[in-house]
């Protein structure tokens, strides 16, 4: 699946540790999911898109990344 | 011991890690006293099971702590990863058990303890885990 968290974090300067800390989940989480190698629950990218303030669909989409 | 390479400040895998530890020493104790049980005394019948069952408790207490881990901890891609791990621990042990079998009927073998599955199990989910974590990297 792809992403576009990287931009996201991007845009707000934030590394892979602080949106780990921000979720409450590892910095290897936020990196599996980034490069695309670990999809996320539903409560997962739930929590994500309101991290961002966006919709899951503004941040994943089903294409291959 | 360090079993996930996670946050450290992470309390289930902290929690999982002192539990573990803690059966694995009443693995090595329980083992024992199985063992000069079994040697010295000699038991008939329902000790004889008893004693033979003491060290396989903590062993099953380890899976139960797995599930439990799993309950506690809160980062699913951890979660994820050791599912994984365990079951490349389950099929390794289960793949090298049955050549071993066939090698050790047919082949004159040298006989495989049955006593050395859970450590090998273990070592096999520690490979694993590792490959694992490779293939996230």
């Amino acid at each position: 699946m792809k992403n576009r968290l990287r931009v996201l974090r991007a845009e707000r300067e934030w590394s892979q540790a602080d949106l780990a800390e921000r979720l409450e989940v590892s910095r290897q989480s936020v990196n599996a999911i980034e490069t695309g190698k670990y999809d996320p629950s539903l409560p997962l990218a739930f929590k994500l898109a309101r991290l961002f303030g966006t919709t899951i669909e503004a941040i994943f989409s089903d294409e291959k990344s | 011991m360090k079993f996930m390479d996670c946050k450290t400040n992470n309390p289930a895998v902290w929690r999982f890690t002192f539990r573990f530890i803690f059966l694995m020493l009443l693995y090595a104790v329980f083992g024992v006293l199985s063992t000069c049980g079994l040697l010295l005394w000699h038991p008939n019948g329902v000790l004889t099971w008893l004693l033979a069952i003491l060290p396989a408790i903590p062993i099953g207490g380890a899976v139960v702590l797995t599930g439990w881990y799993m309950r506690e901890e809160k980062d699913e891609f951890q979660s994820a990863v050791l599912v994984q791990s365990l079951l490349g621990g389950i099929g390794a042990t289960l793949v090298v058990t049955t050549v071993w079998g066939f090698l050790e009927n047919y082949a004159h073998f040298r006989r495989l303890d049955i006593l050395m599955l859970w450590p090998l199990y273990l070592v096999f989910v520690g490979i694993s885990y590792g490959i694992v974590k490779a293939r996230y990297k």
